[in-house]
Order: structure tokens, then C-alpha cells, then sequence
């Protein structure tokens, strides 16, 4: 029961640090990626191809085995957070610029037209707009993120499928065992989603 | 450029899609293993697995693709070397006079489904027999007996027997036997896993644990290829490895069992070890287990 219980509040904590660490990092590549900065827009761009084009099993191999070899060491739980946040970040980035992008570009000439700077346009007349529109896009990256937190389990992280493989072993039900676990990922999934709908109806 | 990169897809993709085998025989050791195969001779129950079998023409098999010295697809020739992949052709050669195979990836998830709907014939996959996979699968057997290892870094003190894994971060390998040696060992021992045996290596080298156990054979491989690894006494388990079928089919498991004795008796089963597991692990080979009635 111990077991159950570690790979379940593993797999909740991984998957609310590495979404909170890749909505911090996707929002700084997005922001990256509208700036009229041409240097600014052509790293936020390469960060998203590589990060989001490099599957994220080879991203958390990389990491754990790599990340040694090159003198950095980190317990299993963070190393597996640091690849799953920067992956799913290049997700976050673009969900949050197509938000921005899906705001007609008059709103923007329109705030210039007043006399409002780029950041004041932005800031008053665009995100607020945006805002409401990133909401299920970031939900779905959120659902994907807690089903890729799985993945962590083949680098040694006990987390919920993990633990199930290890009762599985023990029991010989796997039909009952992974009934179990996907009903797990189901309730926190459902969560993520009805979360969701709340934060579009206040932005609205 | 792009030819090249093509030809490099094909063999990847040819490399990969290696499961099925359709030339008999193949390698050199496998042949010679087959010219002393007995044949199957008792009856055909229509009906039964032996005549599923005779009528499709080809055994399916559950098992890896993965496991050194067991069950693992050679990239070069596409075939599949090892002990349980060599009983497992050595099987069909006595089902149906050839040694026709298909192997269907099996994990430890899906063993039990796999028997139980039909869709192999056999597990031949390190299947320890347990109280708990009785209930839901038939054993014959057990073919082979195998025992849990300890390996750590050359040059590690304190660690001499299971005893001293308690309160220790240990590496396995993901769904093997030896998650629950360590629990039953030392309750206290982390266990960390990964996917394959290379990764655990990879990771007792680096640190992520202070001793890594695994199957004693694969340990032995590894210590042969690897100065830094050292292995830890002897094997503190006794594992009894068994070929799952379907629960309830008394009949197709007494049929593996006679074949399990007739080539235990003969001496084929000590061939396929030297040939296999005897590579290296020093000394002759031991008997085979000896299998209830």
C-alpha cells in the first residue's frame, strides 16, 4: 500500500513542479519568440524545434545518464523534473504565442494608435485577450504533462506506472492492476481539465 | 545523401522487425542443436494445442527481445540467440519437425494475457514460478534454475552478503526477480530501476546506487567485459524459471514437461547451456531442474 501511495504523490509532484517550472520557462520563450528583438526571436525559435522535436524518453535518458558524465549529479526525482519541465516548456511557449498571435492584429494597431508603447498594448489590450484563449491549450499540455510524467518511471523514478509494474510483478493481474493506475491518471487528468474550465469562465 | 539515409532507415527498420523468423535454422550453434532434437511422437488430440500448433505450422512464443545470453535479437543476423530463445526453437522443432517461431514481445504486464486469450503459445521469458502465477497460468517445468547476484563498483567495502543491502540505495532491473530478492533480503534497501541491464551499469558506475543485483549469469557477462564491475559472493535466490501456458491446459503442459525431461536426459539441455549461458559463466554445466510430475 506503501508503494501505491509513493507513486501516486510522485507522480502528482512531478507533474505540479514540471508544469509550473515549464509554464516559467515556456512563458520567457514566448515572450522570447513576439518581442521585435530578431536575435530574441531566433533563439525562443530554435528552443522550441529542439526541445519539442528530441522525443522526451531520449531527453530523460540523455539527462540521467548524461548529466553525470559531464560532473552534474542530481537525485533521480529532480533530473526527471529538469527534462520533463524544459521539454514540455517548448509546448507551454507556443500554446502562449498562438494566443497571442490569435488576437487580430487591428486590437494591436488600434492600442499604437492611441499612443500606447509595445509593452503598454500588450499589457492593456493584448494578453488580457490572449489570456482566455491559452487557458485550454495549456490544459491539454497539462494532461499530456501528466501522462508523460510516466516516462520517469524507465529512469528510476517510482512513480505511479512504475509502482504499478511492481505490484503487477508480485499479483499476475495486470488487467486489474493498470484498471487501477489508468483510474488514477484519470482522476488528476479530469482535475486539470475542470480546473480549467473555472479559470476560462473567471477570465471571461 | 538521401539513398544513404534511406538504406540507414531500411536497416533500422529491418533491424528492428527481426521478430519473426523465417529461415530455419539459421546460425551455425542453433543448427547443430537442432540435428539432435527429438521429435514429438505421442498422439494429436484434434483440438488440442499440440494440433493448434502442427496447424498454423509455426509456434508463437511470448518473450524478449532484450535479455543478454537469454532472449536477445542478434542485429547482425536478426536472430534471436539465448537459452530460452533456443529451447524455445528446439520446441517447435519437436511440435512440428522445423523450427518455425514467432516471437511477440511479451512484458511482464502482458504474460498473462498473452496466455490467457490465446495470442502465444508459450512464455518462455525468466518466468519464475510463483504460488500467485499458478493461480492464473500453467507452468511446465521448471527449465532452469537460476539464483539473484549482488554486483558493486570495484573497490566497494561493507557490502558482503544481502544482509548489508538494508538501508542501501540497490539497483535492478525493471520487473525482474530481483525487485522482490531485495525486498525479501533487506526490507530497508532502495530499490531504483531501470529499463535495461546497460542502464543499470551505466548507473551503478555513476553512482545512483551502491550495488546492483540482477541475475547471476548476466552479472558474470557483464564482470567478463567490465574491470570496474565486481560481483559479490554467490547467488543469494533460487529462482525457478517455468514455460507459462494457459491455465487449466494440463494436457499441452504434460507435453512440454516429457520434452523438458526427454531433453534434460539426453544431454540437449547441457548443449544449449554451453552454447548459451556456459559461454560465460565458468565450469560445467549443472543438471537441469528436476521437474514434478
Amino acid at each position: 500500500m506503501s508503494l501505491v501511495l509513493e507513486g501516486f504523490l510522485n507522480t502528482v509532484a512531478l507533474t505540479l513542479l514540471s508544469f509550473a517550472g515549464a509554464l516559467l520557462v515556456g512563458l520567457v520563450v514566448a515572450v522570447m519568440r513576439i518581442v521585435p528583438v530578431p536575435l530574441l526571436r531566433g533563439a525562443g525559435a530554435v528552443y522550441v524545434e529542439v526541445w519539442r522535436n528530441i522525443p522526451l524518453l531520449a531527453w530523460l535518458v540523455l539527462f540521467v545518464f548524461g548529466l553525470p558524465e559531464v560532473g552534474v549529479r542530481m537525485p533521480l526525482f529532480w533530473t526527471a523534473f529538469c527534462a520533463i519541465a524544459l521539454y514540455e516548456a517548448a509546448f507551454v511557449a507556443e500554446a502562449l504565442r498562438s494566443g497571442v498571435s490569435s488576437v487580430a492584429t487591428g486590437q494591436g494597431e488600434a492600442a499604437r494608435a492611441l499612443g500606447l508603447s509595445f509593452g503598454q498594448s500588450l499589457r492593456h489590450v493584448v494578453l488580457p485577450q490572449a489570456g482566455r484563449r491559452v487557458v485550454q491549450p495549456l490544459a491539454n499540455v497539462a494532461i499530456a504533462l501528466t501522462m508523460a510524467t510516466a516516462l520517469a518511471g524507465v529512469v528510476g523514478v517510482v512513480d505511479m506506472t512504475r509502482a504499478a509494474q511492481r505490484i503487477n510483478l508480485e499479483l499476475a493481474q495486470p488487467l486489474l492492476v493498470f484498471t487501477g493506475a489508468g483510474l488514477c491518471y484519470l482522476v488528476m487528468a479530469a482535475g486539470i481539465g475542470f480546473g480549467a474550465r473555472v479559470l476560462e469562465r473567471r477570465l471571461a | 545523401m538521401g539513398r544513404l539515409f534511406v538504406a540507414a532507415v531500411l536497416l533500422f527498420v529491418a533491424g528492428c522487425s527481426g521478430g519473426e523468423n523465417a529461415v530455419p535454422g539459421g546460425g551455425g550453434k542453433l543448427d547443430a542443436l537442432l540435428a539432435k532434437a527429438p521429435a514429438y511422437t505421442g498422439q494429436v488430440v484434434p483440438g488440442s494445442a499440440v494440433d493448434r500448433i502442427k496447424k498454423r505450422g509455426k509456434l508463437l512464443i511470448g518473450g524478449s527481445q532484450d535479455a543478454p545470453l537469454l532472449s536477445q535479437l542478434d542485429p547482425v543476423s536478426g536472430e534471436l540467440t539465448g537459452f530460452d530463445a533456443y529451447l524455445g526453437k528446439l520446441l517447435a522443432h519437436h511440435l512440428l519437425g522445423k523450427p518455425e517461431t514467432e516471437l511477440l514481445s511479451a512484458t511482464s504486464e502482458t504474460r498473462e494475457p498473452l496466455l490467457a486469450n490465446g495470442t502465444v503459445d508459450v512464455i518462455i521469458q525468466t518466468y519464475t514460478i510463483t504460488p500467485a502465477r499458478r493461480e492464473r497460468v500453467a507452468f511446465a517445468g521448471p527449465y532452469y534454475r537460476s539464483g539473484q547476484s549482488i554486483a558493486v563498483r570495484k573497490g566497494t567495502s561493507g557490502i558482503t552478503g544481502p544482509a548489508d543491502l538494508a538501508g542501501r540505495t540497490v539497483i535492478a532491473g525493471a520487473n525482474t526477480p530481483a525487485i522482490a530478492a531485495i525486498k525479501q533480503a533487506a526490507p530497508t534497501a532502495r530499490i531504483v530501476e531501470f529499463g535495461s541491464d546497460p542502464e543499470c551499469l551505466t548507473a551503478l558506475k555513476q553512482g545512483r546506487g551502491e550495488a546492483y543485483v540482477q541475475d547471476q549469469a548476466i552479472l558474470v557477462a557483464d564482470a567478463a567485459k567490465d574491470g570496474e564491475l565486481q560481483l559479490v559472493g554467490e547467488p543469494f535466490t533460487e529462482d525457478l524459471y517455468g514455460i507459462g501456458i494457459k491455465h487449466g491446459d494440463a494436457e499441452f503442459t504434460e507435453v512440454v514437461d516429457d520434452w523438458l525431461r526427454e531433453i534434460g536426459k539426453s544431454g540437449l539441455w547441457q548443449e544449449v547451456w554451453r552454447q548459451t549461458i556456459g559461454t560465460v559463466v565458468t565450469g560445467e554445466a549443472p543438471s537441469p531442474p528436476a521437474i514434478a510430475s
